[in-house]
């Protein structure tokens, strides 16, 4: 009896195991049945992986994304409704909101239809641009399936994002082409660090509004690589936003599409695995990290762990062991290509400005470490590791202690300063002249005397 | 190989030439790229003209007011027609920038494109190589559409003005910082150390042998020693012992260490040197010093 409950709950752990870091529960938001079974494999996909999905339609009473004051669900995925907006229930507040407590969200757009002024502003709060009339489409008549829009060219037949930067870790990538049909393009705000476009526009690419044709040329906003297609924001709090263009893209009639570029062969599409990739980011299956120890002591044998106190010109280690959530593990956490795990020993700004080098693995997680000397300034210091890139959660670690100056028994003895040798061999020479004028005092015989006598 | 490699674009272009072979493909005649310096007139400056496919040998140079001016009739197969897609679409292989402007075209095919550094994203005018040039045009339909390179731009600037640079925040690693320390307590040099111990070291026995020339000597010992000689050994063994003291007092005591020990040997000193100097009083009163 006891070992079947002990099995069952290793069972019910491994179930457990197997899902996002933050949580199983997904609130797919759209309208109708009819919609939801165009998408099928991707639920059937999603449920596989251990979510726990639900539906909603935006028009539903019962739809709310917290309750008694607290998330009701961990992730949202909304897909762009036919009527006006997305109701009294996913307004734009409410859906920050739900980012605010950590929620994720999959946000899916669609060229077929304008967007929604609701969901404009939504992006917009998170300097996301959609053009003007929110009803714009992507061409490119380099890059479209030939067999699904040889008229239109709307149906874009792009490979699959490499890594944004040299130093960015690029979790999208792989072989195949994507088929991305009827994409609602957007821009990025240029100052923010939280953005991060996913997959851009190729460079012969440009939107136009389908109901007005041909764009004049002051109408064009932006083209190429400026349209994007997949972006992410990753708020402060690592809760993530991704923006997909192209809903049509999550189909299961594109899942399993063939496409043909004007100068390509007949290749099948690789949405599903990019829709894996994408929706396992955007719900924090990858590109989690997690900090699962810190340590830092003298670089002497034996040294206290975590000390308070340390003193000027210490030889300090510092140790941080960090793990990366893959799909449905804790694995050794590898800091990507050009890319530096950085610690800094600061008081107001970094005194030292480190790379942390990998010394250990362990089956989760990675320990790396970089040793130091304190800097010649007391004070209240902190070694800060402040970890920030796009598409990997964040990592603040702080940790303070005080930087203590010499105490008065720790300075080098006068004997070993060969300059105050001088002075203490006079120190002692007039401690010998006082015993011997001591003796000589004690002792003399008066020598007038003799001198006198032999006169 | 090599053969075979060379004539797939043959065929290709053979494919693309022959009539009703393929769908008409999107192309253009009557080009020209034109820089018009500011305040010269419509026919100032420099004039090219250029052909599909054949992009100019040398690099165009818009430099600082210039203007740009690209003009072009495109075509639909042989026939002129205003197409969907005109851009000048400007390329940096290195960066991987991109940005494009559209032409201004007419229901005749004839277009043009005018551009100034003012209209080149900042980022486009710090690039120290020539940017690709590409004409891209295109349709909607069956035309294979046009993407070749045209010309490679030169973007010149003053170099006694400074090129205008944009600083935004991006996560990424920032450069290392190493502390400097202060530069630690030095010493003299070694050897002039020990010339200077050395003249000190000197002075005892310049002392001694001053004294001796004086006279000085310890003649009274002897009976000094016979008349008392508890007080005068105590008396000297606790004089050294006070300097004993002060040498542990300096090596590794401490004051609490000192104090009675001082305190000791100061009550031993007292009561034998005034015996020991009773005995001195004595040897001068009986007039031997």
């Amino acid at each position: 009896m006891r070992w079947c409950l002990t099995l069952f709950i290793c069972c019910f752990l491994a179930a457990v195991n197997a899902l996002s870091s933050s949580g199983s529960r997904l609130l797919a938001v759209l309208e109708d049945t009819e919609q939801k079974d165009l998408y099928s494999t991707l639920w059937a996909d999603l449920e596989a992986r251990g979510y726990d999905v639900s539906f909603e339609s935006p028009k539903s009473d019962q739809l709310a994304l917290f309750k008694h004051g607290e998330r009701a669900y961990d992730h949202l995925l909304i897909l762009p409704p036919k009527s006006k907006g997305l109701g009294p229930s996913l307004t734009p507040k409410h859906i920050l909101d739900f980012m605010n407590k950590d929620g994720n969200i999959l946000l899916a757009l669609s060229g077929k239809s304008a967007t929604s002024s609701s969901i404009s502003s939504l992006l917009l709060e998170l300097d996301i641009h959609l053009s003007t009339d929110r009803s714009h489409v992507v061409v490119d008549h380099f890059n479209y399936d030939t067999l699904s829009a040889a008229e239109k060219h709307d149906v874009l037949v792009v490979q699959r994002p490499g890594p944004l930067r040299p130093d960015v870790k690029a979790f999208f990538d792989g072989e195949g082409v994507l088929a991305l049909p009827r994409v609602a393009p957007h821009t990025l705000g240029y100052d923010s660090v939280l953005l991060s476009p996913i997959l851009k526009s190729p460079a012969t690419a440009y939107s136009y509004n389908p109901k007005e044709g041909t764009p004049a040329p002051e109408d064009i906003l932006a083209t190429g690589s400026q349209l994007n297609l997949v972006s992410a924001m990753q708020a402060r709090n690592s809760a993530r936003f991704t923006v997909l263009g192209s809903v049509e893209a999550l189909e299961d009639q594109w899942f399993s599409a063939e496409v043909k570029t004007p100068n390509g062969k007949k290749t099948p599409t690789v949405n599903r695995e990019f829709a894996k990739q994408l929706t396992a980011w955007a719900f924090k299956e990858t590109g989690v990290l997690k900090v699962d120890k810190v340590e830092h002591r003298l670089a002497t044998e034996g040294a206290e762990l975590n000390p308070s106190i340390y003193r000027i010109k210490n030889e300090t280690v510092y140790n941080i062991e960090i793990s990366e959530y893959v799909y449905d593990k804790w694995v050794p956490f590898e800091v990507p290509g050009d890319d530096e795990l950085q610690l800094e020993f600061t008081m107001l700004s970094p005194f030292h400005r480190l790379n942390l080098q990998p010394i250990h693995r362990t089956d989760t997680s990675t320990v790396f470490s970089a040793q130091f000397v304190t800097p010649d300034q007391h004070g209240i210091f902190s070694f800060r590791v402040n970890y920030k890139r796009p598409f990997f959660t964040a990592i603040e670690e702080n940790h303070e202690v005080t930087v203590r100056h010499f105490a008065h028994d720790e300075y080098p003895r006068s004997w070993a300063i060969t300059g105050g040798w001088v002075w203490i061999a006079g120190l002692w020479s007039v401690i010998g002249g006082f015993l011997a004028f001591v003796v000589v005092w004690l002792y003399s015989a008066p020598v007038v005397d003799k001198l006198k006598k032999s006169q | 190989m090599h053969l075979w490699q060379a004539t797939v674009p043959f065929c290709l272009l053979a494919a693309a030439s022959l009539p009703g072979a393929t769908a008409t493909a999107w192309g253009f005649t009557d080009a020209t790229v034109a820089v018009q310096p500011k305040g010269a007139g419509v026919n100032g400056g420099f004039k090219e003209q250029f052909v599909a496919s054949k992009p100019l040998s040398r690099p165009v140079s818009l430099a600082g007011a210039d203007t740009l001016r690209v003009t072009l009739t495109a075509q639909e197969g042989s026939s002129a027609k205003r197409p969907d897609q005109a851009f000048l679409l400007l390329k940096d292989a290195q960066t991987g920038l991109d940005i494009s402007y559209p032409f201004n075209a007419k229901e005749n095919g004839k277009s043009r494109v005018e551009l100034t550094q003012k209209d080149l994203p900042i980022q486009f005018l710090s690039l120290s190589d020539p940017v690709d040039a590409r004409i891209i045009i295109g349709g909607f339909g069956g035309s294979a559409a046009y993407d070749s390179s045209a010309f490679q731009l030169s973007i010149d600037r003053n170099p006694n003005e400074p090129v205008p640079t944009v600083e935004t925040q991006r996560y990424g690693k920032k450069p290392e910082i190493h502390h400097i320390f202060k530069e630690s307590a030095s010493n003299p040099p070694f050897i002039i150390t020990l010339a200077f111990v050395a003249m000190v070291g000197a002075a005892i026995p310049a002392l001694a042998g001053l004294w001796f020339f004086l006279g000085a000597n310890i003649n009274h010992l002897p009976s000094a020693l016979k008349s008392a000689p508890l007080p005068h050994a105590v008396f000297l063994g606790s004089l050294v012992a006070f300097e004993g003291i002060f040498f542990l007092y300096y090596t590794c005591w401490n004051l609490f260490q000192v104090l009675p020990a001082v305190a000791v040997v100061g009550v031993v000193a007292f009561i034998s040197g005034s015996r020991a100097l009773g005995e001195v009083q004595g040897r001068r009163l009986a007039g031997l010093r």
